[in-house]
């Protein structure tokens, strides 16, 4: 259909198609009305904060007036390009952000799935709430409680696997770089899984109860159900927030990397957040972590489009 | 698809027109703002000094301190009452709850200061933006306590030999402090020593022997866990304290932040570059291949680490007492004083001798400063004065007379006993009601061990007071070694000679330098490295640290030596001209 | 209901929901620990927990830690303050998410493409904290309690959430809606609002989560004014322990750390500020159920 609009407003004059446009813009006036304040609105406070950016190009010292800054090209990001460590992070950054990304969308609709199928109503509303209690912990009490829990003096999980005779001797897990991307994305699903499950919760009751009565009469069983009816009645809504998070693969924050990490795993655990913190705004360089909050954001831009597209053309599901 | 790039590209353009007028408006009043402020505020200076003498009217400043300050009460606590009384001015005043170097660059680029500034190690953003008030006039004026608190040292708070001006009053810098007592040092449980009939603890050989000795007849403890040998505490910052620092006070260096400075050609070093350290690395390296150091050194939490200390299973530490004392106390409360720790002056050999007590001199850092915004400068430095005057640092460590301390017939600042008790049991608490100590980094003032015009301390800790505070084990292993302090067991001040740069640490490295960058970058090698080779196979160690020197080599060491030292020679020249 | 119970009589039957009741009880065991975890320490003695070793229970009973915190002065004005901007904001989020993503849903807006890509955008671009804070101080909003609502009205991502749930409604409603005269306004009104009550109640949720957690907005824009203060800011500055690797060398470390809060009253404080949130979401909860109605709209 869309398609079709598109060939006849190609073969319109201009005055046609200012005509055409005014004439929709005209039926279309509550959803102007109803869209553009906002727009004016993201406008004013996304929007022009980004004149922030010049900062990239400069040594920018904050107080003096913009055109006393010093101009200095590109080489914040000559700077930043030639640093083996950003290299280092950005590899870290990309491994810890793909694993949470499958598992943190696995895990959470896995979970949205069973609990769905819980019929005793109270228990599922119990368990639904405790599930996202994780939340509200900080990171600092989750990262102490992995680290106990892994200890090697006395931590449970290595009195259990010693126990069982699966180790002969506690095993140092969190000593290990390679174990560090595995421990964190553990760490995450179990702390997010119930706060993510709950917009597919969501999801899952907006389906009409009809569609399933229709599946019993046509013999279906519960996991039938799910796989023919559950999962494809919230398949828009996972689309939607897997594109969104695609955008966000390389800015995962760095709280989780740093509490949970040590010296001997700093090699894994370093992220780029972190070194944007280390070596931009914490040491006063504000033009250098500009420039790394640019490359950030193309980055994002890029992978948004790309995810996009992709959907777009793959499901037909896209946000944009 | 093409309509979508169509968007795009005009989406583009509007943001970067929008953006250039926003950024060229948004600025150009910055500018105005900035020198309107700046002229208005001299003016007010000028007039006021007039006016000003003997001035009590109130008056209010908004004052930004870069320090947290929960218990602070708007000055309605008995001493900010009486500080109020005495001066006429209300602080107005803001304390940092989070980062306070994002806070100081927002008010620099905002162009709008505080009255009164305390940024700590962020100034130079200040000074930069034309922010800071030089207060050298005004002292030489209107402040006679501060003149005399400072005396010939004056000419150390100075800015810099381009900038000779004086920014900031010196409020972190204890004048004159003595210390009583050793906090730092390597740390063996009484019960150690007195099981091994206390054994002379001098050198980290002496120090491995007594932990061997005492696990080997006790691998565990009354409730069969394992007995801890050493264990170490690495959790982020902690990393100095308890696994590198130590390196140079066990090898006759004093501490300079992470340099090691030559006395007398000033030649400077990333401390961890002088062959000695190695041989202190190799001896925990050693440590942990005889199974006396703890595994879990370099991965535990900080909580993890005080648990332990805690549960009374480790033998040594090597870390300062502020630093594990929760643990300690956790087992003071139980009465298990026989588990808490003694402090040994080790060194890696005794050709060397500890370094704790290297006197640094008078070595002022951060402090508090007028801004340009203050509308009356001469009011604003007669209030520091006075923070600074007896009757200031009295108010400030003991309170007020009859209230919350009393002279004894023999004419000597007591507190009372109930007080004291207060004071242990809920400091904050006790903060809140008395004000006591809240005002202590807006002033300058005396350390520990200077008297007053009555013959009393300025402060509240003195020698007495310490020895009064160990415990009976404590007493009974002291006299053992045949000492009355942990002190008395260190070299003392009068051993060192006195370092024309005072404490290195404390020189302001410029933020957006390449020294600044050069530095994480060391240190992102060394915290790497050094855990690495510690925990490595006693034969891969040398090849181990031949690698980290070669990486600090490659990541551009020298050149971060050279730039420090360039600091550390203006220093010198501006300090003793 | 009761008709799918009855019918789960088969053997596969059972045996799934055998696994599923037994699944959700190992989630509710290993969620429900880090929360009771937090509890204990905040009612456990604060030299007791040094000692470490404290799992779900209190060792040591007490109730010090938070007597403690509520020794504070301007909790009270924090509270109002966020359940003031929590509620405030929530509302108002709810409207702007919904009634932007109802125009985006609509195929036949022309202005459907540019908005979706401009909002999209924001999630991933900044410009950095000094010129967002530059612009709020020349819209004058600094030391107001508007700063807490306008900045954050429009959020793309819930947006972009309730779209893919309108989408999921048969367009035929808004067709009929059109046909009897409604205008487009009417329509999001009457029949959008009412149909997507699980998606609303999703995203008020989050939206009241940041609300209430937030505490940067009042650090950076409204420290000086006392009476906007929150309560996360209020027990931000009892949690402070700025420690850092340049202090502890400037700095008699004795004196500051006897000021540092112990490891039980951080727990307690995170206790008092969690709370009152948690009790959000089992009231919303039933906005999830409620969607059930739909199928009987839709057809």
């Amino acid at each position: 259909m869309e398609a079709a609009t598109w060939t006849v407003k190609k073969n319109m004059t201009r005055k046609e198609r200012a005509v055409r446009f005014f004439r929709n813009a005209v039926r279309n006036r509550w959803l102007y009305a109803m869209s553009l304040p906002f727009v004016a609105w993201v406008f004013v406070f996304h929007y022009l904060p980004l004149w922030g950016w010049t900062m990239a190009f400069q040594r920018y010292r904050p107080g003096r007036p913009f055109f006393e800054q010093e101009w200095v090209g590109l080489e914040h990001f000559r700077a930043l390009f030639q640093d083996e460590l950003f290299y280092q992070v950005l590899r870290n950054t990309l491994a810890m952000s793909v694993m949470g990304l499958v598992a943190g969308f696995v895990v959470p609709i896995f979970f949205a799935l069973m609990l769905n199928e819980i019929r005793l109503m109270f228990y599922k509303r119990f368990v639904q709430t405790v599930s996202y209690l994780p939340h509200f912990v900080s990171w600092v009490v989750v990262a102490g409680i992995v680290t106990k829990m892994l200890s090697t003096d006395g931590g449970p999980v290595n009195e259990l696997l010693v126990g069982l005779g699966i180790l002969d001797e506690p095993y140092p897990f969190m000593a290990k770089g390679k174990l560090f991307w595995i421990i964190v994305t553990l760490a995450d699903v179990w702390k997010e899984t119930g706060w993510n499950a709950i917009i597919y919760l969501a999801a899952i009751s907006g389906i009409g109860p009809e569609l399933y009565e229709a599946a019993r009469v046509d013999g279906a069983n519960r996991i039938q159900q799910m796989w023919h009816i559950t999962l494809p009645g919230i398949r828009t809504t996972i689309i939607v927030l897997l594109i969104m998070s695609i955008g966000h693969l390389i800015s995962i924050g760095f709280e989780k990397q740093f509490l949970l990490g040590n010296n001997l795993v700093r090699e894994y655990s370093q992220v780029l957040d972190l070194y944007a913190l280390n070596y931009g705004l914490g040491m006063g360089r504000f033009s250098f972590g500009t420039a790394i909050n640019i490359f950030n954001s193309v980055v994002s831009v890029i992978l948004l489009f790309t995810a996009n597209g992709i959907f777009k053309r793959v499901t037909r599901e896209s946000i944009m | 698809m093409n309509r979508k790039r169509n968007w795009l590209v005009l989406l583009l353009a509007v943001v970067m027109l929008a953006g250039l007028i926003a950024g060229c408006g948004g600025k150009k009043n910055d500018g105005s703002g900035n020198s309107g402020g700046a002229s208005s505020a001299t003016g007010g200076g000028s007039g006021s000094t007039d006016a000003g003498d003997g001035d009590l009217e109130p008056i209010t400043f908004t004052f930004y301190g870069a320090d947290p300050n929960p218990n602070w009460q708007n000055m309605q606590d008995p001493v900010g009452k009486a500080i109020t009384a005495a001066t006429g001015v209300i602080l107005d005043a803001e304390f940092e709850v989070g980062d306070p170097a994002q806070k100081i660059a927002l008010i620099a680029a905002s162009g709008k200061y505080p009255h009164l500034i305390s940024p700590k190690g962020d100034l130079g953003k200040l000074v930069e933006a034309g922010a800071m008030l030089d207060l050298t006039d005004l002292i030489e004026q209107h402040a006679p306590n501060i003149k005399k608190l400072f005396g010939d040292q004056i000419k150390r708070l100075r800015y810099s030999e381009e900038d000779p001006s004086i920014y900031v009053i010196p409020t972190y810098a204890e004048v004159g402090q003595t210390y009583f007592d050793a906090s730092g040092g390597f740390q063996l449980q009484h019960r150690v020593v007195k099981e091994l009939g206390f054994p002379r603890i001098r050198t980290v050989k002496d120090f491995e022997n007594a932990i061997r000795e005492y696990l080997k007849r006790h691998p565990k403890d009354e409730n069969g866990n394992p007995n801890i040998g050493l264990t170490l505490n690495a959790d982020d910052w902690r990393m100095y304290i308890s696994v590198t620092n130590p390196a140079f006070y066990t090898t006759g260096a004093p501490d300079d932040g992470e340099y090691y400075i030559d006395i007398d050609t000033y030649e400077v070093t990333y401390h961890f570059r002088r062959p000695i350290e190695k041989e202190y690395f190799r001896w925990l390296n050693h440590m942990n291949a005889e199974g006396l150091l703890d595994p879990e050194s370099f991965v535990q939490k900080y909580d993890q680490y005080l648990a332990k200390i805690a549960s009374g299973r480790v033998l040594g530490l090597i870390d300062q007492r502020w630093d594990f004392q929760e643990g300690e106390n956790a087992l003071k409360a139980e009465g298990k004083f026989e588990y808490g720790y003694g402090h040994y002056p080790v060194t890696l050999t005794e050709e060397f001798k500890e370094t704790s007590f290297w006197p640094v001199g008078f070595s002022p850092g951060w402090g508090v400063g007028i801004t340009v915004d203050c509308p009356d400068p001469v009011r604003a430095i007669k209030f520091l004065d006075f923070l600074a005057s007896e009757e200031g640092q009295i108010l400030d460590n003991w309170g007020i007379e009859g209230e919350h301390y009393y002279y004894d017939e023999n004419g000597k600042r007591v507190i009372p006993d109930e007080l004291v008790e207060r004071r242990k049991n809920d400091p904050s608490g006790f903060q809140r009601e008395t004000g006591i100590g809240l005002y202590h980094n807006l002033g300058a003032h005396y350390g520990d061990g200077v008297l007053d015009s009555t013959g009393n301390y300025y402060t509240t800790n003195f020698p007495e007071q310490i020895i009064a505070s160990y415990n009976d084990v404590e007493k009974e292993v002291l006299a053992a070694y045949g000492a009355k302090t942990w002190k008395d067991l260190f070299p003392s001040e009068e051993e060192f000679p006195v370092k024309p740069w005072g404490a290195a640490w404390n020189i302001q490295v410029p933020a957006d330098s390449e020294l600044a960058v050069l530095q994480e970058r060391m240190k992102e090698i060394t915290w790497r490295r050094i855990p690495e080779a510690i925990l490595a196979p006693p034969e891969d160690f040398d090849r181990i640290w031949d690698e980290y020197q070669q990486e600090l080599l490659k990541a551009g060491v020298e050149k971060m030596e050279d730039e420090y030292e360039k600091l550390v020679r203006a220093r010198i020249k501006l300090w003793n001209e | 209901m009761g008709n799918r119970l009855l019918r789960s009589s088969t053997v596969s039957d059972r045996l799934f929901d055998a696994f599923v009741y037994a699944y959700a009880a190992f989630v509710l065991v290993i969620t429900l620990y880090p929360f009771l975890h937090v509890a204990a320490i905040s009612l456990n003695d604060s030299i007791d927990t040094v000692r470490g070793g404290i799992t779900i229970y209190p060792r040591k009973f007490t109730l010090k830690n938070y007597e403690m915190i509520f020794s504070y002065q301007h909790l009270g004005t924090g509270f109002r303050n966020s359940a003031l901007r929590t509620l405030i904001g929530t509302v108002l989020g709810v409207i702007s998410s919904s009634m932007l993503a109802y125009t985006l849903s609509r195929k036949d807006f022309q202005g459907r493409r540019f908005v979706s890509v401009f909002l999209a955008l924001t999630m991933y671009v900044s410009g950095g904290l000094i010129p967002f804070f530059l612009l709020i101080r020349e819209l004058n909003l600094i030391n107001t309690f508007a700063v807490y609502i306008l900045p954050g009205i429009v959020s793309a991502f819930n947006v972009f959430v309730v779209r893919s749930f309108i989408d999921g409604l048969p367009y035929a409603l808004q067709e009929s809606a059109k046909i009897d005269g409604a205008n487009d306004f009417t329509i999001y009104w009457r029949i959008i609002l009412p149909l997507t009550k699980p998606a609303l109640a999703t995203i008020a949720l989050f939206v009241a989560v940041g609300h209430w957690n937030s505490w940067f907005d009042t650090y950076l824009f409204n420290s000086q004014a006392e009476h906007l203060t929150t309560l996360q800011y209020e027990l931000m500055k009892v949690l402070q322990s700025t420690q850092s690797s340049v202090d502890y060398r400037a700095r008699n470390m004795n004196e500051v750390m006897a000021h540092i809060s112990p490891e039980s009253v951080k727990m307690a404080i995170t206790m008092v500020v969690t709370l009152p949130i948690l009790f959000v979401y089992p009231f919303l909860q039933r906005y999830f159920v409620k969607g059930m109605t739909l199928g009987a709209v839709k057809s």
